[in-house]
């Protein structure tokens, strides 16, 4: 694949042209383009600090007012308009390091971080992990995502689908890892907040304490905001507390990351609705001059069957987990059949048993094949006794007497639909049958709750009934009223909420400020780079992800005690070790290239540098093949390959994994180092007929030596042993 | 077509969808995986959430993916 034009870039590469090309001739104008050129190489080279912008601004302002030259201001007026043109470019280059074209090598983000919605510097947390500081990985996360503790047990975590370790084996445990140190981080007492700006006396509402909200209210607060969570439901959370059961998620987890952010100085209004004890009015009448809506999606979908109203015993998904993360423990019935096969559906069949359900039967009108649920939580409910009826059209609901005594429904087989390219159920005639069942859920989706948002006159809606926002600010239809989470996309994942709260902060932030908005999303930063630590190349390749522990079966189906134990100390470090440092390689494959290609060695079996098409990968074959002439650590644009002499050993590393360690050939004459046997080797292979015979009983010379000794009618040609 | 997670895709042209936004029209053409599929109800019209290589995780309409394997 072609790689994107990088603005910040070819600016550098273009102002490098200017003195060779002779039409810039005044040595003021110059000397001024060279330094604007030594400030955009810092920048693209990772080296840059805040003061860069400023000061590349302040020399091309000089440039275009020097008027003795106008060749020079013809390019200071250029170089004025490209950096206006690429301003969030250039920011995210110096600022935050990372270039999102992926062209400028040693800014270039790694695939982990890229992928995650929150833009969290995965590799960055998880050497530190690797290192045993964990509270410094913690405080790197918390840049980008005040809520690691709960993102380490529930996130969806994109990172490690995207994880280049999947490309050899599996991919890096990121998610447990993180729960690891912010649990470790936590119970140390070194879980700290990030420094306030000083209080700016701005006053912004965030409406909704789930986690978007409570992303959004954590930067505002740090930008020096004053900020008012209001929050319909007595705690905060949201959906991680209301929809997320407890098995998954301990509601003491939030509480504690939740209590870390009210530190921050922010203030809660529970058991306030907007729309019903509050609205916009009253709100901006007591000072609020910014508003962030994060709602969620907590209304379910009706069914649309026959005696789905006449029934107490049929409900939502959603109200019943709700009921029961806010304290009731009442059983919905012995025998319930699930409705969806989502990860809501899987949540409430698990709950049902918890509750003492007897018999708890998922029923879903596709195949296994085509449930949208995670695996994972599949897997885990089937573990627990959950029952599937797949290919299976609910019909109708039947009881008497108030009660529910079965679900009527169609066996189903899938068939293409004229004009689409999935397959749909399509119910077989005579096919019916009735589930038994006291009690039924039903789990087809959630919406936005609309109605509290009727006086929001223009107000604007996508058809999917969310709230239409611009995903780079955040911002609504309406100044100054931003929003993000569920209400926005649709039920989604707790990261994409995270990451939607930050971007809205910044947004308000700069609306508060007055401050024009990004025209393209947040590139994520780059927040350390961590001196690799070494690795042997066959510990690499044998650490294996562990296996998550998990509760005993029995104590999973009737407590809601939670269900993956977690890693210990010595499986978090290790794992932590398998990162491979895609912050620093940036997987060119130049060395790859060089060693097969222009060495003839073929000593780097490192398949999975390619994303498509990922080969066979093992660090171990190196050792086997190489000679150690460091062909690919010279050709290395970023240094992530290295080669080194230590003691009496040359080492070639790859990011700290140690591919290669050979012993060191010495001059006898003088003790310098002359290279490795392999290399030596090489070198006389290469030469053929012109090498020198072997010599016996002198040892190994440098080619200084060499040519003294040659000097005196021995050989010139070459040193070897 | 039902897309999962872990899926390779590709984004394949711009899409008429509403939840579609001008600096979208960068991303087409660029490889990535499926990272959070609907995972309430496989609606079609559902926003699915893929992470693109080198560009980063966005939600987009399913109309402009394809399917890499």
């Amino acid at each position: 694949m072609t790689p994107s034009p990088c603005p910040v870039h070819e600016t550098m590469l273009a102002l490098k042209k200017i003195p060779t090309e002779g039409r810039v001739v005044h040595p003021r104008s110059r000397r001024l383009i060279e330094e604007v050129a030594t400030l955009i190489q810092d920048i693209v080279a990772g080296r840059a600090g805040a003061e860069h912008l400023p000061c590349i601004d302040a020399r091309t302002a000089e440039l275009c007012a020097f008027a003795g030259d106008p060749a020079g201001v013809e390019t200071g007026l250029w170089l004025t308009a490209r950096l206006a043109e690429h301003t969030e470019i250039f920011r995210s280059h110096a600022l935050n390091r990372n270039c999102a074209a992926s062209v400028c090598d040693h800014l270039t983000p790694a695939p982990c971080q890229m992928a995650c919605p929150a833009g969290i510097d995965v590799p960055t947390y998880l050497s530190l992990i690797a290192l045993g500081r964990d509270d410094e990985a913690i405080e790197v996360i918390r840049h980008d995502n005040p809520l690691p503790w709960v993102c380490g047990l529930v996130c969806t975590r994109p990172c490690e689908l995207m994880c280049v370790r999947a490309r050899i084996d599996t991919p890096v445990s990121i998610k447990f890892l993180k729960a690891f140190a912010a649990e470790r981080a936590m119970s140390w007492s070194r879980y700290d907040n990030p420094h306030k700006t000083p209080a700016t006396g701005r006053k912004v509402c965030v409406v909704g304490a789930g986690p978007g909200g409570l992303s959004a209210a954590y930067y505002l607060a740090l930008h020096g905001h004053t900020v008012r969570v209001i929050e319909a439901l007595p705690r905060a959370g949201g959906m991680i507390l209301v929809g997320i059961p407890r098995y998954r998620l301990p509601s003491d987890i939030i509480d504690r990351e939740v209590a870390k952010i009210e530190e921050l100085g922010v203030e809660f209004q529970f058991n306030s609705r907007f729309g019903k004890d509050v609205d916009l009015e009253s709100l901006r009448a007591e000072g609020f001059e910014a508003f962030f809506f994060a709602v969620g999606a907590h209304a379910s979908f009706n069914l649309g069957i026959d005696g789905e109203n006449d029934f107490p015993q049929v409900q939502g998904a959603v109200d019943l987990l709700q009921r029961v993360a806010l304290g009731e423990r009442r059983c919905p019935g012995k025998n319930v059949v699930v409705i969806g096969g989502g990860n809501v559906a899987i949540d409430a069949a698990r709950t049902c048993l918890r509750l003492g359900s007897e018999q708890v039967t998922i029923a879903y009108r596709r195949t296994r094949k085509e449930m949208p649920a995670d695996l994972e939580e599949v897997e885990q409910a089937e573990e627990e006794g959950v029952h599937f009826e797949l290919l299976t059209v609910p019909m109708a609901v039947t009881g008497e007497n108030g009660n529910v005594q079965a679900l009527r429904c169609l066996k189903a087989k899938l068939v293409t639909v004229p004009g689409s390219n999935r397959q749909s159920p399509k119910p077989v005639d005579g096919s019916d049958y009735a589930i038994p069942a006291d009690a039924i859920i039903s789990a087809i989706g959630q919406r936005v709750e609309q109605r509290w948002f009727e006086r929001m006159e223009g107000l604007a809606w996508t058809h999917r009934d969310t709230i239409r926002v611009n995903t780079i600010t955040m911002e609504t239809s309406l100044p100054g009223i931003f929003a993000a989470g569920d209400a926005v996309t649709g039920p989604a994942t707790v990261i994409e909420a995270i990451g939607g709260g930050k971007r809205a902060a910044t947004a308000i932030d700069r609306f508060l400020a007055g401050i024009p908005q990004p025209k393209l999303p947040p590139v994520p930063m780059r927040r350390q780079r961590v001196p690799c630590f070494d690795v042997p190349a066959h510990t690499k390749m044998a650490l294996k992800r562990p296996e998550m522990p998990l509760l005993g079966i029995d104590r999973r189906r009737t407590t809601f005690q939670q269900v993956e134990l977690g890693y210990t100390e010595n499986q978090t470090r290790e794992e932590a070790r398998r990162c491979l440092r895609c912050d620093i390689c940036r997987r060119c494959g130049k060395c790859v290239t060089i060693c097969k290609e222009k060495m003839g060695v073929d000593a780097l079996a490192l398949g999975y540098l390619s994303f498509e098409h990922p080969e066979e990968s093992d660090f171990r074959y190196t050792d086997e093949r190489c000679i150690s002439c460091g062909a690919c650590a010279a050709n290395c644009p970023t240094g992530a390959m290295c080669i080194e002499d230590r003691g009496s050993e040359r080492i070639l590393s790859l990011c700290g994994t140690i591919l290669s360690r050979q012993p060191l050939v010495f001059c006898a004459d003088c003790g310098a180092v002359i290279g490795t046997e392999r290399y030596l080797a090489f070198i006389r292979g290469r030469l053929g007929p012109l090498a020198p015979p072997p010599q016996n009983g002198d040892g190994p010379k440098c080619d200084v030596c060499a040519r003294k000794k040659g000097h005196h009618g021995d050989s010139t040609v070459m040193a070897t042993p | 077509m039902v897309f999962h997670k872990g899926q390779m895709v590709r984004v394949l042209h711009r899409s008429s969808d509403e939840s579609w936004e001008e600096y979208m029209d960068g991303l087409v053409g660029s490889r990535g995986i499926v990272t959070d599929p609907d995972t309430q109800i496989n609606d079609p019209d559902s926003l699915i959430e893929v992470s693109l290589e080198d560009k980063g995780t966005y939600r987009l309409p399913q109309d402009c993916l394809e399917v890499l394997e």
